[in-house]
């Protein structure tokens, strides 16, 4: 029997598409844990939410998307951000609150927003963004685009009505649709086991005759491969998909929060369970990838956020003049 | 007895690229309701039973406060840290066999039956499906099933079949199967199920029953092995435009796929196998094992003893253990009642 089979290789996953799979969640991570420490400082405005230790989800779900998809985010949006391509020296400005930001300095952390990218924004309305897109996805299936929406919340909004309704007209409508319902165990300082009424957030799917599924949250493959074929039936006509993607936050509620309500998980997360330490552990086992490789993405990554503060900390704030611009109605 | 219940099975990708079906945690906790009913009606006086946090072990506690049956002592295995992971189900099980259970009940896919038999020794063993291909786990009413179990356990009938296992040596790490094991070119573990027939390079089955869900389907169209025979299946696939033979088959619930077979043959107990240089190897169904250099799979004839719930039955009904008889007039009622006859 001489047939020799393919080189094994995931669909879609060849040596580049894991470069950029690890740049974006070494990007993520960098940028967060860079907003910590500055925000440590007291220079920056506003409250951040971080999102380490979440970047598997952003980006195994993101990876999949293009130019006529479209996402909505929560107030811990950063990553979703950086992973539908989002500027990320825009977004550090925007965070600073300068002139140079994706909303020129007014919207901070919280509304980090990017329409040419598809990106409808970091949301500080919980359960704000699954309605949102329930439009785009109604648009693209009117236009015929192909387009996807894809909405991340959290355990808690997975509980607000906003999120429920948009789950249920995507159904009625079969929108290309899809809720990943990012569950960090908490919403503030809640545990969504005694907060949310179901065992499972995914197990919500089937009240709305959709399919729900739960992926570990911290393997970048498992997201990347229910989120390739939840938006792949999508794009065919197929309907809305329920994602929970179950990890756990590396920093607080938002940065000052002091975690009474938690004990050690996140010493052990990050030991044990880390997305970036096993996607490298893993790409240099099969030999797709090399150390040293990572080690240059590492350095790069690392550059370009150093320069974002720098450039952020040099850029100048919006003025009075400014107040008159980017409003609907001009007085 | 020791029940062991898992939160987590029924929820992986399957729902998504198949059709597979949601077993909701509500009735898990009722299926182990019904059990301990069923136990207690059988002489058993104390069930040791799983915790978790998906509300199956808390569903049960509750009810132990407001049910009208009588039902055996419970007592939670609670003394191991919850890592909701397959590590509850192991550290249950040994718990369960330290504190003296005759038979181990699990509530789960093939996944969960693979943990506990791996953890069960030579106590037997009875897998109920709750999960989503369950080749081996069985579909059985939990009522019926605790009768059985606790028929076995108190001593009353002897109705147990010792099942194969297959046995995957890969590097440092040793895996048993109880279905079947397959190579993947997948590199990943990812979302752990199989559903690409193209991914699949060969396949391993402890026994391959013609009417089976999941992968084992493809050798139980070809070539059929019975649970309690000796031998096992051995498949290589190929595509299905190159292949000699393509079998539709139903390698998970709502999916039945063209699977492109090069060459199969039955798989002798004892006999190891080099594999094929493949990604990764899957134990009954689920991606598991990812450093594949150098792996072996061998069909074991020692794997765990599992309750025979039909035998068991059987064995209740010759020996007449439910049954009563009192002596009867001629007209076929009962005598001496005392009280008028209608």
């Amino acid at each position: 029997m001489t047939d020799t089979l393919p080189t094994p290789a995931a669909p879609g996953l060849d040596a580049d598409a894991l470069l950029d799979a690890y740049r974006m969640m070494r990007t993520i991570r960098a940028f967060e844990e860079r907003v910590h420490d500055e925000f440590a400082t007291g220079e920056i405005p506003g409250f951040v939410h971080l999102y380490a230790g979440e970047e598997a989800s952003a980006t195994g779900v993101c990876m999949h998307l293009d130019d006529r998809d479209s996402i909505a985010s929560t107030h811990r949006g950063h990553g979703h951000c950086i992973a539908k391509g989002v500027d990320v020296k825009a977004m550090m400005a925007e965070i600073y609150g300068r002139r140079t930001g994706s909303c020129h300095g007014k919207g901070g952390s919280m509304h980090i927003a990017d329409l040419s990218k598809g990106m409808l924004g970091a949301n500080g309305i919980v359960g704000g963004g699954p309605p949102l897109i329930c439009g785009t996805a109604l648009a693209a299936k009117q236009q015929g685009t192909g387009g996807v929406g894809v909405a991340f919340f959290g355990d808690g909004a997975s509980n607000q009505g906003t999120t429920l309704e948009a789950m249920n007209l995507a159904s009625v409508w079969n929108l290309p649709a899809i809720f990943v319902a990012e569950n960090n165990g908490y919403a503030e300082a809640t545990s969504s086991t005694w907060s949310v009424s179901a065992d499972n957030i995914a197990d919500r799917a089937a009240g709305f005759g959709m399919p729900g599924v739960i992926v570990d949250g911290f393997d970048f493959f498992a997201v990347y491969e229910a989120a390739g074929e939840a938006i792949r039936r999508a794009r065919e006509g197929g309907g809305p998909t329920l994602i929970e993607v179950k990890f756990t936050r590396y920093f607080g509620h938002f940065e000052g929060d002091q975690q009474t309500y938690r004990a050690d998980e996140v010493a052990q997360a990050r030991d044990r369970l880390d997305c970036l330490k096993r996607f490298r552990a893993r790409v240099t086992e099969t030999g797709q990838l090399e150390d040293s490789t990572l080690d240059s993405v590492d350095t790069q990554v690392a550059d370009l956020i150093d320069a974002a503060v720098a450039e952020a900390k040099a850029a100048p704030k919006p003025t009075a003049d400014d107040l008159e611009t980017d409003v609907y109605v001009s007085y | 007895m020791g029940i062991v219940a898992n939160p987590a099975s029924g929820r992986d990708i399957r729902r998504l690229v198949a059709k597979a079906s949601v077993f909701p945690t509500a009735e898990k906790a009722n299926m182990v309701q019904r059990m301990l009913t069923a136990l207690h009606s059988v002489g058993v006086t104390r069930v040791l039973l799983s915790t978790d946090l998906g509300g199956i072990s808390a569903a049960v506690l509750r009810a132990l406060s407001t049910r009208r049956d009588p039902w055996p002592a419970v007592e939670f295995c609670d003394q191991d840290p919850l890592t909701e992971s397959a590590q509850d189900t192991t550290n249950a099980v040994r718990r369960m066999i330290a504190d003296g259970a005759r038979v181990i009940i699990c509530l789960g896919g093939d996944g969960t039956a693979r943990v506990a038999a791996a953890a069960c020794g030579d106590v037997p063993l009875l897998p109920l499906s709750t999960g989503t291909n369950n080749a081996f786990p069985q579909l059985r009413e939990a009522t019926v099933a605790g009768l059985a179990a606790g028929l076995v356990a108190t001593g009353a009938v002897d109705a147990t079949h010792r099942a194969s296992v297959l046995e995957v040596t890969a590097a440092d790490r040793v895996e048993l199967a109880l279905v079947d094991v397959c190579g993947s070119l997948s590199p990943y573990v990812g979302s752990r199920a199989l559903w690409e027939p193209g991914q699949l390079t060969e396949l391993f089955c402890a026994f391959a029953e013609p009417d089976a869900i999941g992968l084992s389907s493809v050798a139980g169209q070809l070539c059929p092995s019975a649970r309690d025979e000796p031998d096992g299946v051995a498949i290589r696939f190929a595509p299905p435009e190159r292949a000699r033979w393509v079998v539709r088959a139903p390698i998970a619930p709502g999916l039945v796929v063209p699977v492109g077979v090069r060459e199969y043959r039955v798989l002798p107990a004892g006999e190891r196998v080099d594999l094929e240089p493949c990604g990764v190897i899957a134990v009954d169904g689920e991606r598991e094992i990812e450093r594949t250099a150098g792996a072996s799979v061998r069909l074991r004839p020692d794997g765990p003893r599992c309750v025979d719930v039909t035998a068991a039955l059987t064995e209740a009904a010759a020996n007449g253990l439910f049954r009563t008889e009192r002596t009867v007039d001629d007209d076929g009622y009962l005598a001496n009642t005392g009280s008028a006859r209608a």
